[in-house]
């Protein structure tokens, strides 16, 4: 067995994960991040893509909001490209409590979350489509968030920086001598090979597997793996983020990302993040909880289902799981456990992913004498080769609580912040019109191209890079356009016809398990004509003798199953 | 006006009915809303996939499947109907062959072979048993005709014991910048600069690698295939054959064609546009239908109906969140698979099919629609093609085959 050194080892390659990389990396730290399957496999790149004002939890957990509200100027400043600000509302129904509305406006002054009152004539020239009877409305600094983007370009800085990162590497167990875990093996998930590597300090960021890891050193972490379901819709009924106003519960809020809108969660205990399934009954109580927020929602087009877990560390007896504080936790083993050389950061929040690095590094990098201090809350993140540079930059906000901010980060001047149209704009400026492989989603070839090129280990690699995939048609044209380039691109790299016949057979399945759920309508409709393709004109079943996982690509290891079960 | 027959859907099943009745003397209109899924399938005539001798499987299958359509509807009408299709098709110079008792296996846009009964000219030189006869065949495309990619399809035909090569050709200069979807570059191969500068490039690697064939994407033309394909043969020194593309499907376009020159030639008319949205009877007759026009409803009187609105994929059947499914155009009673959770495999792919794509209309052995009860809900319509209830068109790979036999049946009835 091969064995590398390194000063940490950072296990999961979510928000934090690469998140703790980059800190540790511009600190001149020696870094290897590895991580199961693909970056954001795991809960980062399964959430419906807020970016916190902190207004959902003013109430329940103050803490998380003040941190949710500080991180949310700091991230617009280093990853505009990754943002888009859709400001938030905060919105009474007729289902929501009244007194409540006073009671949100004083808890944001107390956490410092930026509010400010909006008469619902002024909501409804803004969002004509939510419901007229709702009496009174809140704006924050909600946004959304591409999170495998932000991700891709965490990780891309920390290698800059001289990280490694090591995506389908699953850590197969973590050495302990005696008090101190030293090191871990882990498995190259293309080939089989194991590599020993020896570290200083383990850095667990696995989030809601943080407790199956800790377990293999024999300590005990509690994380409550909490499952939230999401549905995406076909339109972008609000270009602004609708909150309820209220404590935070099932359905209450709709997300506006890239071409859909996103109504969520539900939150439901499951006992292993790697066994769950999707439940019809929650589907149809999140359409109707939309109905309320506007009136039809459950009549458009729903375009697919999907469940993340929330890494919740429960160290106390909680009744309700809702309950657990969304904040995070740095838990150091030698003084919780006895046990040197390794950290856990638990529990959090998207937005606060890199609050939660620069904790946890700073402690390491006291540990490791290394007086550097934290910078990535000043440094912007580089782009990745699948974002273009575009040279028009959207219109900057100039009301509401966000509009100082808006103002300072443009006085910046780095990338600009994403907008609905930017995919539109590059296809414009390329005039690539002609050379869509995604047209749903306007990913060009050379885009898909480019994540090719970035790696991509399956077909599922190249939809979180450029989105293919993930529109109305949920791939009809495009899986067989980018099976097609992959072999070609590759060809000479030892991916074989086979091997792409089995990485289009993998995706198709995968995308089918996100559609069942939400299956009726134009969506069956199109999933009917998407048998027909694949069945009826290409024969793609007809390759199941020569379709073979191999060639660099992931396609079927039990260690990235990402099939739900139904629990 | 008053039709004695309106038919309402313009896919293969609905004009073979229209045609039937229109040759009979009858006033007959086509009212659809868009094309039928002609325009996404192969443009060949599938009649059962799983097996050999699809006749003979159609034949046992009649014996053990008697609410299948097939049954329904009878072997002799689809013999009739294969033969008068092939009529239809021959009459504008774009003939069909094959067997109805031995499929055919097809190389498609994967280089994957897909059982088939009947082809075009234009493919039936790609066929199976031609490409293993020991002499090399390529793969030919366009880079910039993104549904067709010719490496992949080349090596899994070789993985399958086929010599095969995949190649790009160079596009010949267009005076201006394109979309190259099927059907534009199919209207670019019906300009003989553009098929002469790309058959001497076909010339040139025919020269050098000896190939015996050559497969190129189902685009070579959209009304005048076979002259495209002789004269690419005769400027390449090659056999030609199409390789069917992802939608929009060019042959299939062509067949709806050659249906539309036979109507037209027997009197029919067609009316493409014409969203039928519910019908108004009083049982057991439908006496009209209304269709969405101009900022009113338009009223449509006939003494005769063929309902030939698809299923699913068509927009025949629409499903809701709730579990119903509904028949769109007149609201008939719909079979269906009991409750939502039941609808669906779990493998995408699964060899048995989704349960959900069986739903459809029952109908008696005249074709007319029954309820759960079993009583005819209208004497005086017919319902053809994927609307129908027990089967699954894609899966058991009989889409054509069953639209042509139902609707040929209903245009004899």
């Amino acid at each position: 067995m091969r064995t590398i050194e390194t000063d940490v080892l950072v296990i999961g390659g979510g928000a934090t994960g690469t998140g703790c990389a980059r800190d540790l990396a511009m600190r001149g730290i020696r870094t290897i991040l590895v991580e199961k399957g693909d970056l954001t496999h795991g809960t980062t790149g399964r959430y419906h893509g807020l970016l916190h004002s902190g207004g959902r939890y003013v109430t329940k957990d103050p803490q998380s909001a003040t941190e949710c509200a500080r991180e949310n100027v700091v991230l617009r400043k280093i990853m505009p490209h990754c943002l888009e600000d859709t400001s938030g509302f905060f919105v009474t129904t007729p289902w929501d409590d009244p007194a409540y509305g006073d009671v949100f406006v004083k808890n944001c002054r107390l956490t410092g979350v930026p509010v400010q009152e909006l008469s619902v004539q002024a909501m409804l020239r803004r969002e004509p489509l939510l419901n007229p009877q709702i009496s009174r409305v809140f704006e924050v600094m909600d946004g959304s968030a591409d999170s495998f983007l932000a991700t891709r370009s965490t990780a891309l800085s920390a290698e800059e920086y001289g990280a490694q990162i090591w995506t389908y590497h699953h850590v197969v167990d973590l050495v302990r001598e005696g008090d101190r875990v030293t090191g871990a093996v882990v498995e190259d998930l293309r080939n089989g090979e194991r590599i020993g590597i020896l570290c200083a300090c383990v850095l667990n960021a696995a989030g809601a597997w943080a407790g199956k890891i800790a377990a293999m050193a024999g300590v005990t972490v509690t994380v409550l793996p909490g499952k939230g379901t999401m549905v995406a819709m076909n339109h972008r009924m609000v270009n602004t983020v609708v909150n309820r106003c209220k404590l935070p519960d099932d359905g209450d809020i709709i997300v506006p990302i890239h071409t859909v809108a996103v109504i969520g969660t539900t939150d439901v205990h499951v006992p292993d993040p790697d066994v769950y399934g999707i439940e019809p009954d929650e589907i149809q109580f999140m359409l109707a909880e939309g109905d309320k927020l506007i009136p039809g929602f459950s009549q458009y087009r729903a375009l697919r289902a999907w469940a993340g877990v929330r890494p919740l560390y429960k160290d106390r007896d909680v009744a309700n799981d809702r309950d657990i504080p969304r904040t995070f936790k740095l838990l150091d083993h030698a003084e919780r456990d006895g046990v040197e050389g390794m950290l856990s950061i638990v529990g959090g929040k998207w937005t606060t992913y890199r609050l939660m690095a620069e904790e946890s590094v700073d402690a390491l990098a006291k540990r490791l004498g290394n007086t550097r201090p934290c910078r990535t809350a000043e440094e912007p993140l580089p782009l990745p080769p699948t974002e273009h540079q575009t040279t028009f930059r959207p219109p900057v906000r100039t009301t509401g609580p966000g509009a100082s901010v808006a103002a300072e980060v443009e006085a910046l001047q780095h990338a600009p912040l994403y907008w609905l149209g930017k995919h539109l704009s590059e296809v414009e400026h390329e005039q690539s019109f002609a050379d869509l492989i995604c047209e749903c989603e306007m990913a060009s070839r050379s885009r898909v191209l480019a994540a090719i090129d970035a790696g991509a280990k399956n077909l599922d690699d190249i939809r979180r890079d450029v989105r293919m995939g993930m529109g109305p048609c949920q791939g009809g044209w495009c899986i067989y356009r980018t099976t097609a380039l992959l072999f070609e691109r590759r060809g000479e790299d030892g991916l074989s016809h086979a091997n792409s016949n089995d990485a289009l057979l993998h995706f198709l399945q995968a995308r089918w398990k996100g559609l069942v759920p939400v299956l009726w309508g134009d969506q069956l409709r199109q999933a009917r004509l998407d048998e027909l393709i694949y069945v009826g004109v290409l024969g793609a079943d007809r390759l199941r003798p020569i379709a073979e996982q191999g060639g660099g690509l992931v396609t079927d290891n039990p260690a990235v199953a990402t099939e739900y079960v139904k629990a | 006006m008053n039709y004695e027959t309106i038919v309402i859907g313009a896919g293969l099943a609905g004009m073979m009915a229209a045609l039937g009745r229109a040759e009979r003397g009858e006033r007959v209109m086509v009212l659809a809303k868009g094309h039928g899924s002609t325009h996404w399938a192969a443009g060949c005539l599938d009649l059962f996939a799983e097996a050999d001798d699809p006749l003979g499987a159609i034949n046992q299958l009649v014996q053990t499947r008697p609410a299948h359509p097939y049954a329904l509807a009878g072997v002799a009408a689809l013999e009739q109907a294969l033969a008068r299709v092939r009529g239809v098709a021959e009459a504008v110079g774009y003939p069909l062959v094959g067997n109805a008792g031995r499929n055919l296996l097809m190389p498609t846009a994967l280089g994957a072979l897909r059982p088939t009964a009947f082809v075009p000219a234009t493919m039936v030189n790609g066929e199976a048993r031609q490409l293993g006869d020991g002499r090399p065949t390529l793969i030919a495309g366009l880079h910039e005709l993104r549904d067709f990619f010719p490496p992949l399809i080349a090596a899994n035909l070789r993985a399958q014991g086929y010599a095969a090569e995949g190649v790009y050709l160079e596009l010949p200069p267009v005076e201006r910048a394109h979309d190259f979807s099927p059907v534009v570059v199919a209207r670019l191969f019906e300009r003989p600069a553009f098929r002469a500068a790309l058959g001497r490039q076909l010339a040139a690697l025919v020269r050098k690698g000896g190939y015996a064939r050559i497969g190129l994407p189902a685009v070579l033309g959209l009304y005048n295939a076979v002259e495209v394909v002789r004269e690419l043969q005769a400027l390449s020194g090659a056999l030609i054959f199409e390789i069917p593309t992802l939608p929009t499907s060019v042959p299939g376009m062509r067949l709806f064609h050659a249906f539309e020159q036979a109507l037209t030639k027997a009197g029919a008319r067609l009316q493409i546009g014409g969203w039928v949205l519910r019908g108004e009877g009083s049982n057991p007759h439908l006496h009209a239908v209304f269709s969405e026009a101009a900022a009113r409803e338009q009223r449509h009187l006939a003494r005769r109906w063929v309902l030939a609105t698809g299923g699913v994929m068509g927009g025949g059947l629409r499903a809701e969140h709730t579990g119903v499914v509904n028949e769109t155009a007149l609201g008939l009673p719909v079979r269906t698979p009991s409750g939502r959770s039941d609808w669906f495999q779990a493998r995408f792919l699964d060899e048995a099919g989704h349960p959900i794509f069986r739903a459809g209309i029952a109908v008696d052995a005249q074709l007319r629609p029954l309820d759960a009860a079993d009583q005819i809900v209208y004497t005086n319509v017919a319902v053809v093609g994927s609307a129908l209830a027990d089967f699954d068109p894609i899966r058991e790979g009989c889409l054509e085959g069953v639209a042509l036999a139902t609707g040929f049946a209903a245009g004899q009835l």
